[in-house]
């Protein structure tokens, strides 16, 4: 039962990222939009922690969100469009919304 | 039968409507007989603390609809060992039982539910 865990607020006002981070599965995805995708930039102890994941959990950033903020995506990161979104919705079992 | 659903409350009381609007989502879940659980986790175990006085802000106790949890058919309640450690509050003096949970069970809990409320 993988999760997809969806993040759209920063992680430099606000824990979301850093609980989900402990909570997560072995399995599970991470999908940033929104001001979540500020933990992909680089030099911070947000994009450090996300680099530190293990290699079987996906991690996804939303195109538009990325490209609006002049976001320069880490490797680690599948960039994703909306479909690609919608694709990785029906992929996993569930869908967290961190709200 | 119906899919799980595990509620994740992690807005402290009385800031903003976050808390009551898990915990009404809990109670109408409750209501209809859906298979429910809710967590305190992150500033949402301070909806736990002992003897709040919501009245000084003008608003309504929440005590009181946690109480009513149980009745509403909603026995499955946890708390983040962790987010209670973090905020000073002990187990033992909140204001509602729940279970304590460590985050490696926390991440086994998620797991045994159908979908994931988190507000």
């Amino acid at each position: 039962m993988a999760t997809l865990h969806v993040l759209s607020h920063s992680p430099f006002s606000d824990s979301r990222l850093s609980s989900c981070l402990r909570l997560l599965g072995a399995n599970d995805g991470v999908l940033l939009s929104g001001d979540a995708v500020y933990a992909l930039q680089g030099g911070t102890a947000q994009h450090q922690a996300l680099e530190l994941m293990p290699s079987s959990i996906g991690l996804f950033a939303l195109d538009e969100d990325i490209s609006a903020r002049n976001i320069e995506p880490p490797q680690r990161v599948q960039v994703v469009d909306y479909p690609g979104f919608v694709a990785l919705t029906c992929r996993f079992a569930k869908v967290n919304s961190w709200l | 039968m119906s899919k799980s659903v595990l509620i994740v409350s992690r807005q402290a009381p009385w800031a903003g409507p976050g808390a009551r609007e898990a915990l009404d989502i809990a109670l109408a879940g409750g209501a209809f007989d859906l298979p429910l659980g809710l967590l305190f986790l992150d500033d949402g175990v301070f909806q736990l603390a002992p003897a709040q006085q919501p009245a000084a802000l003008q608003q309504k106790d929440l005590a009181a609809n946690l109480q009513a949890l149980p009745m509403f058919g909603v026995g499955a309640l946890y708390a983040s060992a962790r987010s209670l450690q973090e905020r000073g509050l002990q187990e033992a003096t909140l204001g509602l039982p729940v279970e304590v949970l460590d985050d490696a069970s926390l991440t086994a809990l998620f797991d045994r539910y159908d979908q994931v409320i988190t507000l």
